[in-house]
């Protein structure tokens, strides 16, 4: 690709982002789905397909969705409130595992089924396990819901399903990176957690290091330093076999114990914007949409057994926080919405096709968990807005 | 009064004030200063957003409410120093012993110490009165005195000094 047209595709591509936010504004719908659909519209299997210059997938794109990831969990981990998880685990916990037995269970059994191996179905479940952070705290904000007592399960469960996607990130991305026997997946597994362990002691014993680092009156140091010392960990992580995304979210969590948490958040959220987007958008420059309507029927199955699931799993989960029926209801019918961090774990999918994953299985999953998470992220939205509905229908 | 606080992940933090009847407030404040306002009814109520304001605005009202927040005083119109003393205001009631005494004969001046620069009379105002001004009911009497003195004036005007 000659230096002058990758520019221009990366214009393309930026002008195209804003332009369906612009739309997703209007419609007062949330732009990831937005997002994924310009991406897939502009690559090689439809805009390329009818002859017109799509946007190649370039180094710029792989690396800016890279920097995506490791924002949106930097970001995770930033504000990953640990004393919150442990002052009310209690409920968290019981509400937290709910979730996590029941849609974590059908994911694994769904993914058996259609694969007949462990590594297919850890990934399915992974994808099907995980709501939209994102997603679900712009409708609780938008729908003034935020303010009622079911954002406290809402918010708890999120955070412990955070909590989980980091250890689940690190075993699957060790897994699916291992090789194919048992003694490189478990060497594979050991690397991962030695380095998770790695970054806790950081965590633990760096937030004199972080706060001295961080010490500067000029904003332009103090981004470039924050930036610097995470993308540099995220990568070295990367390097040695480590999901990116797990070691993001420590560095976030060790940036997080130091006075300096407001300032990252002010200074780095255009930053992680811009790059999530870039990612949301790459997930569709990869994706072949007739890969996804191929595997339609995957994604109905997986739509009709887990949207009920996380509808009753949520639905329990208000229960343990004491909530009335109504309440409930809600918490299910939030929980639904699925996003950014299903389509990490495609991401990584897609990463192992042809090593550690049939090709075929590795395509399959990825455009299913895409086509999933179109799916229940409109749907999560739509039943969001519509509980009004659904809370009629309960018994008085 | 019991105030909870907690973070929303991606948000900022949210603050809920009860307040008497079972009825409270949420405040919603963004990492970008931009602020919301909710008040429910009830334990069982839906929250109902009263205020979506930005920063600025928001630290404006949080001033007011918090009383530290006043339209500063075109202090160089004044041509005395007024060092302790503030400005007050006191309505002379119908019944109020100064009312159809002068100024003078009113000893608001010996009685009390305060100075009566201005006197609000419906639509006129008399700035600086002299001795002979005659006070009527329905004057709003304009004060320069410490505190204590306004007091005095106050209590003096009202009839109960």
């Amino acid at each position: 690709m000659a230096a002058e047209t990758a520019l221009l595709e990366v214009g393309a591509m930026f002008a195209a982002i804003g332009a369906v936010g612009f739309l997703a504004g209007r419609l007062d719908l949330s732009p990831i789905p937005f997002y994924i659909l310009v991406g897939i519209a502009l690559n090689e299997s439809v805009l390329g397909a009818v002859g017109l210059p799509a946007v190649s997938n370039g180094e710029f794109v792989q690396v800016g969705a890279e920097l995506g990831i490791v924002f949106l969990l930097f970001f995770l981990g930033l504000e990953f409130n640990l004393d919150r998880l442990l002052a009310d685990r209690t409920r968290i916990g019981t509400a937290g595992v709910i979730d996590l037995v029941v849609n974590f269970g059908v994911g694994l059994g769904v993914g058996w089924l259609l694969f007949g191996s462990l590594l297919p179905a850890l990934l399915i479940a992974g994808v099907v396990y995980i709501s939209s952070s994102a997603i679900i705290t712009k409708s609780l904000l938008d729908l003034g819901w935020i303010a009622n007592p079911e954002s406290s399960p809402l918010l708890g469960v999120l955070v412990f399903e955070d909590l989980v996607v980091a250890v689940y990130l690190a075993v699957v991305t060790a897994l699916v990176a291992g090789g194919g026997d048992v003694g490189a997946a478990a060497r594979a597994i050991g690397i991962a957690f030695a380095f998770i362990l790695f970054l806790l002691a950081i965590v633990a014993a760096g937030t004199a290091l972080f706060e001295r680092l961080l010490d500067t009156p000029s904003s332009e140091y103090f981004i470039l330093r924050a930036v610097g010392v995470t993308v540099l960990l995220a990568g070295a992580a990367l390097a040695v076999g480590v999901s990116e995304a797990v070691a993001a979210f420590f560095v976030g969590m060790a940036f997080s114990a130091t006075e300096y948490v407001h300032d990252l958040e002010t200074a780095l959220s255009s930053i992680r914007d811009v790059f999530a987007a870039v990612f949301f958008f790459w997930i569709g420059l990869v994706t072949d949409p007739f890969v996804v309507v191929g595997a339609a029927d995957v994604i109905l199955l997986l739509v009709v057994l887990t949207a009920p699931a996380k509808l009753l799993s949520g639905f329990y989960g208000g229960r343990a926080y004491a909530l009335n029926d109504r309440r409930s209801l809600r918490v299910g019918l939030a929980m639904v919405t699925r996003g950014e961090f299903s389509l990490i774990i495609a991401a990584v999918a897609l990463s192992g096709a042809g090593s550690t994953l049939p090709v075929e299985t590795a395509e399959t999953i990825y455009a299913a968990a895409v086509g999933y998470v179109l799916v229940m992220s409109a749907l999560g939205t739509t039943l969001m807005g519509a509980s009004g509905r659904f809370e009629r229908f309960l018994p008085s | 009064m019991r105030v909870y606080e907690s973070e929303v992940p991606g948000v900022g933090r949210k603050f809920e004030l009860e307040l008497t009847g079972g009825t409270s407030v949420v405040v919603v404040v963004h990492h970008d200063g931009r602020c919301e306002l909710f008040r429910r009814d009830g334990p069982d109520a839906d929250g109902e957003k009263i205020l979506d304001l930005k920063g600025e605005q928001a630290n404006r009202l949080g001033s007011i409410l918090e009383g530290a927040y006043f339209e500063s005083v075109d202090v160089d119109s004044l041509s005395v120093p007024l060092g302790e003393a503030i400005i007050e205001w006191v309505e002379v009631g119908t019944g109020s012993p100064v009312a159809g005494e002068t100024l003078e004969s009113s000893e608001i001046r010996t009685e009390t110490g305060t100075s009566i620069i201005a006197i609000q009379r419906g639509e006129e105002t008399v700035s600086n009165p002299d001795a002979d001004t005659e006070l009527e009911p329905g004057d709003l009497l304009v004060a320069v005195g410490t505190r204590e003195e306004q007091a005095e004036l106050a209590a003096l005007v009202e009839g109960s000094a």
